[in-house]
């Protein structure tokens, strides 16, 4: 194994490496099986064509979908296009992007039972979990960017680029419109990172793969109903799906961020508990069978 | 710890987290934050819609709009989210006479609402601009927010 060769430049190319591979030599190979497997190409894939086609059904619609906030407003602006797709993407698709590598990617060791082949390398457990939660971080803001970056261009060329009706019914120009639009799809990252840690933790936890892709779905669902109960204006502030809507404040003319600023920390909040538990619960795992 | 304990407690922990915050909590959305909200939207989307129309001379200070809510009737409090919020909006239109319009307003948990105008005085779903051509009427139905501190 040349791992270790590359990670540290040596003095002599013939001097024995004395120092074991560290989380990059780890998140080297993570990434390659990452890059092999169909799923995480398909739904890149997937995240890059689906909204083109979104955009395109529902501008050739005649009635808008007006039930849903910008709905009312996709023939008028190419930015009301991606920011009905946020509000619906909120609902569940932003939670299932999230999981499906997250929510796998140490089940499958389970799966496949490599859990040991995987331990005999020289490297930590400390080492691989950070290597697999840095790839599905990473990997899924990938997604996020191939989605938010589709879905925008995809209203601005379909739709066009003509001003947006703001929140207060005001109207705001093309240019700051574009700087709103992409600021409201970067708001949603905090969050998801939050859903990624919960899919961590679940696959950490279940082992099982199908349960850590679709627990964090069911479980944003349950968080989408328990938000949408009148009198929970408290319980809805701690729950991960609301910093989805957090960005509603942007588009006010007098903006305000404090639903952000709640959201941020509420999303940092799930995110460390999740990665603390996912990491405590591989720590002190007994990993002696297939 | 057996799993079976961690379960419990995780979904007791859930239960009494939900439990103490949804007692200690209080109302994001109010009386005054709907209507400090809905006046300066409709004036705005009014003027947008005078644009369209054709007609000059009116601006957001002009009309002047001031919104009265309620919700549910007297017996119901005026907080929180629900369907059935209704608000009285006065303004005051681009021939100086004044306007009185009933609004009923469907307010979401998320601080977002939905209000619709009477057709009888702001128009139909539908209106023809200056060109001949039917545009969507802004203050037939319209979307807007509620500010909250967080």
């Amino acid at each position: 194994m040349t791992i270790t060769a590359t990670t540290t430049p040596q003095p002599t190319a013939t001097a024995p490496d004395k120092r074991r591979p560290g989380v990059g030599a780890a998140l080297r190979w993570e990434i390659v099986k990452l890059a092999a497997q169909i799923r995480s190409r398909a739904l890149l894939a997937v995240a890059l064509i689906i909204p083109p086609i979104v955009v395109a059904v529902l501008n050739g619609q005649q009635q808008p979908p007006s039930d849903t906030i910008y709905g009312r407003h996709v023939h008028d602006s190419g930015y009301a296009m991606p920011l009905l797709m946020l509000a619906w993407a909120a609902q569940w698709v932003l939670p299932l992007l999230a999981a499906v590598v997250a929510g796998d990617i140490f089940a499958a060791e389970d799966q496949h039972g490599t859990w040991k082949t995987l331990l005999t390398r020289s490297v930590s457990r400390t080492h691989i979990f950070w290597a697999k939660t840095l790839t599905a971080i990473g990997y899924n803001l990938l997604v996020l960017v191939v989605f938010a970056g589709g879905t925008i261009a995809a209203g601005m060329l379909i739709v066009g680029t003509q001003p947006l009706t703001g929140l207060t019914g005001q109207a705001i120009a093309s240019g700051t419109a574009l700087r709103l639009v992409v600021t409201a799809w970067a708001t949603t990252i905090a969050p998801i990172i939050g859903f990624t840690a919960l899919a961590l933790l679940l696959s950490v936890r279940t082992r099982n793969p199908a349960f850590g892709i679709a627990a964090p779905v069911v479980i944003g669902f349950v968080m989408q109903l328990l938000g949408s109960v009148t009198g929970l204006d408290l319980t809805r502030k701690f729950l991960l799906t609301t910093p989805l809507e957090a960005w509603h404040g942007l588009f006010a003319q007098h903006p305000f961020t404090g639903p952000l600023a709640t959201g941020l920390a509420v999303s940092a909040g799930w995110t460390i508990i999740c990665l603390a538990g996912a990491y405590l619960s591989l720590r002190r795992r007994d990993i002696t069978g297939g | 710890m057996r799993p079976i304990i961690t379960r419990t407690l995780t979904i007791l922990a859930v239960a009494a987290g939900i439990t103490a915050t949804a007692a200690a909590g209080h109302f994001d959305i109010t009386k005054t934050g709907l209507e400090r909200a809905l006046g300066p939207t409709f004036a705005n989307l009014y003027v947008q819609q005078a644009g369209i129309l054709g007609i000059t001379g009116i601006t957001p200070t002009t009309i002047g709009a001031n919104a009265s809510c309620d919700k549910g009737g007297p017996k119901v409090a005026d907080v929180g989210a629900g369907p059935n919020w209704i608000c009285m909006m006065s303004w005051t239109d681009n021939k100086g006479q004044h306007q009185d319009g009933k609004f009923e307003v469907t307010v979401r948990t998320d601080t977002t609402y939905v209000a619709g105008g009477p057709s009888k005085i702001v128009g139909l779903a539908t209106i023809t601009d200056t060109h001949g051509h039917d545009v969507t009427n802004p203050v037939f139905e319209f979307d807007g927010v509620i500010p909250t501190g967080s």
